[in-house]
């Protein structure tokens, strides 16, 4: 069922302390990782674009993110006058306490590879990781949508324009891509069919074959990372702060402390993610498979070393992300997320789902199991392109009943390639005249 | 509920942690407020309107789609943890649950209800030596295309509902 062994049966002083301990320690790591991770993504950011990044303060500039907070204790804190003022002291705290609360649910260390994860202190069994509630990953479902209110009041209560706006943007496209966020979850339940996170890496532990993003299908993965990404609101999907439309994005109108706070949210969310999608469908702690010549030690560092080396993969992937794509349009944003991402998880999970049933031979078309796997797997291809085809359509149409609203009239115009081609021949260069009219002669 | 008590312990260590940030601040931080200070921030320019208490009515119709797709996701999630148990029955119940709202997911993709922004046309050029400089009645020329996008031709004014010409 989940949950520290050492808080099922009745809770004692001693209990209380070790969860102390362990919140404490969290609390630490979630720091020091934000700060970390900062400086990562502006050293990593900076090498990419051909510059040093921060170098003076510590050694590699490390403790330049500490500097940065110490100098903005220092600032002058501004409420705007025209701003509501409970709620925009409240925003921060929506924003900040939801990603502490998010880290709860990562494994981070534990022996996984023959043991079950767990370690004893002072005869208390102990899983590493703050706590493995019984909703599970659900929890970690909460606490993204709660992270929204933060960045929704934020804007709203600043009686600003443009913060507004982007808190807007930021809660549509916060709920457009929590449904596809939901949908490729869905997957990873479907197949770990348990809640609870310390489970779901136990269960993969082992092979390859068990880990989650291969016995998902890959696309649930794909899936998750896109819409995680654009669920922090970090590029390409960072409308909400796009500096040339909107100042400076929902906390524009943030000072101090405040804006330090909603800036440490966004980063541990961008780490938590990472984390997250290391678990779900990387196996978290437990090694990727089991490797044939050499015995690594079985001890909880062996695993936290795999969770780290894993996590550092997918935060290098986000700074990548950052470095190399060019912002998203927001209908390209609404598109991707309704009209790809939803419609393909879902379809997604109920073949994988069927596939599932039909290799337990409980479909029963064909007399035996591998058949139904067959017949389902072809089945569920025809009702994806079926699924596709549809969506174009509504597509299609949508836009024909826009263009007629508009007095415009699309036309597939069979001489117009000839016409084109006429005017290249005059005005294109000599090389491209030749391959136009080649166009317009086929038609 | 005893496994909450790390989660519940965290909650109020951040929101101490939050709150101290908060109280430091005002400790160190110099307060001189000045009007325009506090005035809402756009670039220098002095806020003249009050900012807009009403939103695209498309916002809405998001939120509404999304209330129908998070319930969908509170049923799919008891599906696929007992799918196994459930076998061939709980497959075709949610497979009939899916498509019809599927079915309604399609319909309002072609009603428009997900068309953000401008209307993405190329506009037809009648036979003008159009060079591949800017001119005063076109930006951008498309070139390489001819007869692969779909060409628009205006045939008529635009519907001018009455609200919009009053």
């Amino acid at each position: 069922m989940g949950g520290h062994p050492f808080l099922a049966d009745g809770v004692d002083f001693g209990d209380v302390l070790l969860s102390l301990v362990m919140v404490v320690a969290a609390f630490v790591i979630c720091l020091v990782a934000t700060m970390l991770m900062v400086w990562f993504e502006r050293k990593v950011v900076s090498r990419l674009q051909n510059r040093i990044g921060p170098n003076v303060a510590g050694p590699f500039g490390l403790l330049q993110t500490l500097a940065d907070g110490i100098k903005l204790f220092f600032k002058e804190d501004i409420i705007p006058t025209r701003s509501d003022r409970f709620v925009f002291q409240l925003a921060p705290y929506l924003s900040l306490v939801p990603a502490f609360l998010t880290f709860t649910l990562v494994p981070i260390a534990g022996d996984f590879s023959g043991g079950n994860g767990s370690s004893t202190v002072f005869g208390r069994e102990f899983y590493w990781q703050v706590a493995d509630v019984p909703v599970g990953i659900l929890f970690f479902l909460a606490m993204s949508s709660l992270g929204i209110y933060g960045i929704m009041l934020a804007g709203w209560s600043s009686g600003s324009k443009y913060p507004l706006l982007a808190s807007v943007r930021a809660s549509a496209q916060a709920i457009s891509y929590e449904a596809a966020l939901g949908l490729s979850l869905a997957s990873v339940l479907l197949v770990a069919g348990t809640l609870s996170t310390h489970d779901i890496v136990l269960g993969q532990a082992g092979s390859l074959q068990t880990l989650n993003v291969v016995a998902t299908g890959f696309v649930p993965f794909v899936v998750f990372l896109i819409a995680g990404t654009a669920e922090l609101n970090r590029p390409p999907f960072d409308l909400v702060e796009a500096e040339q439309e909107l100042v400076g994005g929902f906390h524009t109108e943030y000072s101090s402390i405040r804006f330090a706070l909603f800036f440490l949210a966004e980063f541990m969310n961008t780490v938590t993610m990472g984390a997250i999608i290391v678990t779900l469908f990387f196996g978290g702690p437990a090694p990727l498979f089991d490797f044939p010549f050499i015995d690594f030690p079985h001890a909880w560092w062996m695993g936290f070393i795999l969770f780290f080396a894993k996590l550092l993969v997918f935060l290098f992937i986000f700074v990548w992300f950052r470095a190399s794509l060019p912002r998203l349009r927001y209908d390209q944003l609404m598109d991707l997320g309704w009209k790809l991402l939803i419609p393909l998880s879902l379809g997604w999970l109920l073949i994988l789902g069927g596939i599932r049933v039909a290799r337990d031979g409980n479909i029963g078309i064909v007399d035996d199991s591998i058949g139904d796997t067959i017949i389902v797997l072809v089945l569920g291809g025809m009702v994806l392109a079926v699924g596709a085809s549809l969506i174009m359509l509504a597509n299609r149409n949508a836009r024909s009943e826009r263009l007629r609203n508009e007095g415009l009239v699309a036309v597939a115009n069979p001489d117009l390639g000839t016409s084109r081609a006429a005017d290249h021949a005059t005005t294109g260069p000599p090389g491209a005249s030749h391959d136009t009219a080649q166009v317009g002669a086929d038609h | 509920m005893a496994q909450y008590l790390p989660v519940l312990a965290l909650l109020i260590l951040a929101a101490l942690f939050a709150a101290i940030s908060f109280v430091a601040s005002k400790l160190l931080a110099p307060r001189r407020p000045t009007e325009e200070k506090l005035a809402p921030y756009e670039c220098g320019i002095i806020p003249g309107r009050e900012p807009p208490q009403r939103f695209p009515v498309r916002f809405y119709l998001v939120a509404m789609l999304f209330v129908v797709f998070d319930i969908e996701l509170v049923f799919l999630y008891p599906w696929a943890m007992i799918h196994r148990e459930l076998a061939l029955y709980g497959l075709v119940a949610i497979l009939i649950f899916s498509a019809l709202v599927f079915e309604s997911f399609v319909y309002l993709i072609s009603k428009g209800a997900l068309d953000w922004g401008t209307l993405q046309v190329s506009r037809r050029q009648h036979n003008e030596l159009v060079g591949s400089q800017r001119t005063s009645s076109s930006t951008i020329r498309r070139v390489g295309g001819e007869g692969r996008f779909e060409e628009v031709v205006r045939t008529r004014e635009p519907v001018v509902t009455e609200e919009a010409a009053a």
